[in-house]
């Protein structure tokens, strides 16, 4: 369990908020009237069966899918869909259910990826790697070698990804959402395929990235275990509908949420 | 320069201070960070120990304590270290992969107030044993990771106490008076450093070394090995291991040269490589790693790469160890040679990060032949020494020019060995320790009247070369029922050889024949089964394997033929052996924290295994305590093979020789 005085930045105000968000595919609804809010500074976790409706969530969250209905209040500015150069701008990175990295690439220059929005100079002056473009990229670099030691994946530094395991390009992973320095970082199901060992070190990271850098943090998991340590706060969803919200000792009592991932004797 | 260091300084804050003096604006220490390598000069390093010194007296450390030193190399720890010893404190380094038990057990015998520690890992296994320690007051951290949340009463971050010290320094002139007086009055034959056994005989003692002492040893060997301000070391072995103390340390600061740490554990291969080190301390086991490795990533080059490599390398097999040794080579293997260094060796070492090694040295165990010829044939100028922490580590080293494998060297500059009748090595030498810690009864068993230091070694010096050779433990050489005088390290150590056999357990004391139980290297042998579509699921699948079986037999029965031709170990022929369902770990008490296995524990551990090697059975199960790392327990069940031996007849025909 997480202490419960966390770090500074809870402040308890609302990060982002989702109201009466409802999504639909053709005739197939995947998301009806759900809202609920992520505050700063938590963890938040997204929990359902399969297709409830939670990477539909996320991918709302950070603008890849635009709901048809619904009002995405972020930072305080209220928007009826969210762009993802918006949400990359604004400060929401994510990591992937399965992992999204340029494979032939170092793991280094992967986290450096990271970066890109917050490089100023253009290509040109990136090709040249002369003047300010150098001091530019030696700033950014330091950067990232603080994410390689938080990581602590110096040994691979070099390493391209393709020849890491998955724990490792996990990890990787994260150092690159890490690398955009995001106010919200959302992780779609973290620890998927990973061994015990792995899910550790994972939700160690996770932990540390919410206490040290004071990232909010939204997540989708299967393992009930790793979710009910790590987050403060739990939203489950069923079906496309909200039917519960709370701590994880609420969400686990109640009566809706156990007949939904166990079924219901009719 | 070194010689006038024993006459000017008899401990190590006086050489720190002579080395900012005489080499200040060079480096003294180098640590990789964020990626980058940081550099401190020894002008720098004598700041920031003198703020550190002021800091901890600050906080109540006195000069006769005690303060515990835990974690890996690291320049802060290191300054801990000499921080502490400028105030007269003894530092007392502890394996930063001690479990609880064995961190409790060292700090409390060693009556520690104070701690300093690498980070947050190494702060939560204190914490968890720190009803064990009623003496511990602070623990200072040089990694802040983590620990926010934690209960600050007990811990300090080295910076600010080293910050504080600074402030401490600038606003009062007399305290850097103080601590210069502080310095004078530490005295040569003071406690210097108490560096505790890994324990391969029992509990751990703690080797009690004086500064004057260790500073005169450390004289010597820099002077032998013609070391200077200008020499790099990287220092990567454990930093509570006296091989650290002595060869990073106390010869850095003995000579001046400059000390590099590794980013972390895992990077030291890399960053050996981007440091080149000129001076180069490795265990047999980790040499023997490296060409493993080596090895296995050849099987994948190319078919001409291959070929080449293997070519050049019988070439440097040759004549490589001839021209290292100074002795007349031919003209066409002159050239061969210098051919294969362009095409081969120098590309080779570059990537082990031996380019600018000028020395080498490798101790502990015994080294393989193969494994020994092969780095000297590539032109590594590889050397052997034998030592214990008792003496300050060197009782013999080999001189350049003169090295063999199966022999330790002579006796260093101003070493006395004796060999007592029962074949005991015993010796008395500058670096020797004052007594062990708290015990003058431990003390004054291994001490002889006339002041000797008894090394629990059997061993004798060779005819032909007058190096000493070290056979085995004294105490472990035993006898079989008939009489034949068995050494089962020297068993264990000819089977080791092998890349695939990783550990061997021999047993014969006592017993009608000699048996071992064996543990396959999982490198050499997974490469071996992916080559050979051997599949398997596991070590416990791979170990049980037949093929496996076959493989390791054909090993045993080499080991058998080579003993057979020896007169005096013909009756050492193992006639059973099995292969162990799990690695040996230190964790589970089975290999001490220096890899060294302890074959009584494993004994009794392993009881209905080796009942079974000595009923006749085919096979038998074992059910064993297993310890993660995290301390945890669980159980591993197996049922294991057991493999007979035909006996090899000695051949009795003289030119047959192993």
């Amino acid at each position: 369990m997480r202490a419960p005085d966390g770090p500074p930045v809870t402040s308890g105000d609302v990060l982002l908020s989702i109201d009466n968000v409802s999504l639909s595919f053709g005739g197939v609804k995947a998301i009806s009237g759900v809202s609920f809010d992520i505050r700063k500074g938590e963890i938040r976790a997204i929990i359902g069966p399969n297709g409830a409706g939670k990477t539909s969530m996320l991918n709302i969250i950070n603008g890849f899918y635009h709901p048809q209905q619904g009002i995405i209040t972020f930072k305080g500015e209220a928007r009826t869909r969210m762009r993802p150069h918006d949400a990359a701008d604004g400060g929401i990175a994510r990591t992937f259910q399965n992992v999204a990295l340029f494979r032939g690439m170092s793991a280094l220059d992967n986290i450096m990826a990271g970066r890109t929005l917050k490089m100023k100079r253009n290509m040109f002056w990136q090709m040249l790697r002369i003047g300010p473009a150098l001091a530019e990229e030696v700033e950014h670099r330091h950067r990232v070698e603080e994410i390689i030691d938080f990581l602590k994946i110096q040994e691979i530094r070099r390493t391209p990804v393709s020849r890491l395991p998955y724990g490792l390009q996990k990890r990787v992973e994260l150092g690159r959402a890490l690398a955009m320095e995001p106010e919200l970082l959302l992780f779609d199901e973290p620890m998927a395929g990973m061994n015990i060992e792995e899910k550790e070190d994972m939700s160690r990271f996770i932990l540390d990235v919410n206490e040290h850098y004071g990232t909010t943090i939204a997540l989708i998991e299967h393992d009930m275990g790793v979710v009910m340590d790590l987050s403060d706060r739990v939203v489950v969803l069923d079906h496309g509908i909200k039917i519960a919200d709370g701590t994880p000792a609420e969400v686990k009592s109640n009566q809706a949420v156990i007949d939904a991932y166990l079924g219901v004797a009719h | 320069m070194a010689s006038d260091a024993a006459a000017t300084a008899d401990t190590f804050p006086k050489l720190l201070i002579r080395n900012a003096r005489l080499y200040g604006a060079r480096p003294a220490m180098r640590h990789k960070d964020l990626g980058i390598w940081q550099t401190w000069t020894w002008k720098e390093v004598e700041e920031i120990v003198r703020a550190y010194a002021v800091g901890l007296n600050r906080l109540g450390l006195k000069r006769g304590e005690t303060i515990a030193i835990v974690g890996s190399n690291r320049p802060k720890l290191y300054w801990s270290v000499m921080a502490a010893q400028m105030l007269g404190a003894v530092p007392v380094p502890v394996y930063a992969d001690a479990v609880a038990d064995e961190l409790s057990f060292v700090l409390a015998h060693a009556d520690v107030r104070f701690a300093a520690v690498e980070d947050q890992e190494q702060i939560d296994k204190i914490q968890s044993v720190l009803d064990r320690l009623p003496k511990l007051e602070l623990m200072f951290y040089d990694e802040a990771r983590g620990l926010r949340d934690y209960d600050h009463a007990k811990l300090r971050a080295m910076d600010n106490v080293i910050a504080d010290g600074r402030k401490a320094l600038a606003a009062d002139p007399k305290l850097g008076q103080w601590l210069d007086a502080e310095i004078a009055a530490g005295k040569g034959s003071d406690p210097s450093i108490i560096l505790y056994t890994s324990g391969t005989t029992g509990a751990s003692k703690g080797v009690v070394l004086s500064g004057e002492r260790s500073i005169k040893a450390a004289t010597d060997t820099v002077i032998f090995d013609k070391l200077t301000e200008n020499d790099v070391a990287l220092a990567y072995l454990p930093l509570a291991w006296v091989g650290d103390h002595y060869l990073n340390y106390a010869q850095g600061l003995v000579a001046g040269f400059c000390t590099a740490c590794p980013e972390s554990a895992e990077t030291a291969m890399s960053d050996l490589r981007e440091i080149g080190p000129s001076f180069y301390f490795a265990p047999p086991r980790t040499l023997e790693v490296l060409l493993t490795r080596m090895m296995i990533r050849m099987e994948d080059a190319s078919r001409l790469k291959k070929k080449m490599f293997h070519y050049f390398l019988g070439v440097a097999r040759q004549y490589g160890e001839r021209i290292l040794n100074g002795e007349s080579v031919p003209l066409k293997g002159r050239l061969l040679y210098a051919l294969g260094n362009v095409l081969v060796y120098a590309p080779l070492k570059n990537v082990l990060g031996f380019s600018r090694v000028r020395v080498a040295y490798t101790a502990g165990e015994a080294i393989g032949p193969d494994l020994f010829a092969f780095y000297r044939s590539i032109g590594l100028n590889l050397k052997q020494l034998y030592g214990q922490t008792e003496a300050f580590l060197y009782v013999t080293a080999q001189p350049d020019g003169a090295i063999y494998s199966d022999t330790v060297g002579p006796a260093c500059p101003n070493v006395d060995i004796r060999i007592a009748e029962n074949g005991e090595v015993l010796f008395k030498s500058p670096g020797m320790f004052i007594g062990y810690f708290k015990d003058a009864a431990k003390t004054a068993e291994v001490t002889t009247p006339d002041g000797y230091v008894m090394t629990g070694d059997a061993g004798y010096f060779d005819e032909k070369t007058g190096h000493l050779k070290i056979i085995d433990r004294a105490k472990d050489v035993g006898r079989l029922n008939d009489g034949t005088m068995f050494p089962p390290k020297y068993i264990e150590n000819k089977l080791k050889f092998f890349p695939d056999i990783r550990e061997a357990v021999a047993y014969g004391d006592k017993r009608d024949f000699v048996t071992v139980m064996l543990n396959i290297d999982l490198t050499a042998v997974s490469s071996w089964a992916e080559r050979n579509n051997v599949s398997y699921g596991s070590y416990q699948e791979l170990a049980g394997h037949p093929l496996v079986y076959a493989m390791m037999e054909k090993h045993v029965a080499e080991v058998n033929a080579a003993m057979a031709a020896d007169k005096m170990l013909a009756g050492n022929q193992i006639k059973r052996f099995l292969i162990l369902h799990k690695e040996l770990d230190a964790d589970d008490g089975e290999l001490t924290r220096t890899q060294k296995v302890r074959r009584g524990f494993v004994a009794e551990r392993y009881k209905p295994l080796i009942d079974a090697l000595y009923n006749g059975a085919k096979e038998a199960d074992i059910s064993t305590e297993v310890t993660f790392e995290d301390g945890r327990k669980g159980t591993l069940a197996a049922r294991v093979k057991i493999a007979d031996m035909q006996p090899v007849v000695p051949s009795g025909t003289l030119g047959k020789a192993a």
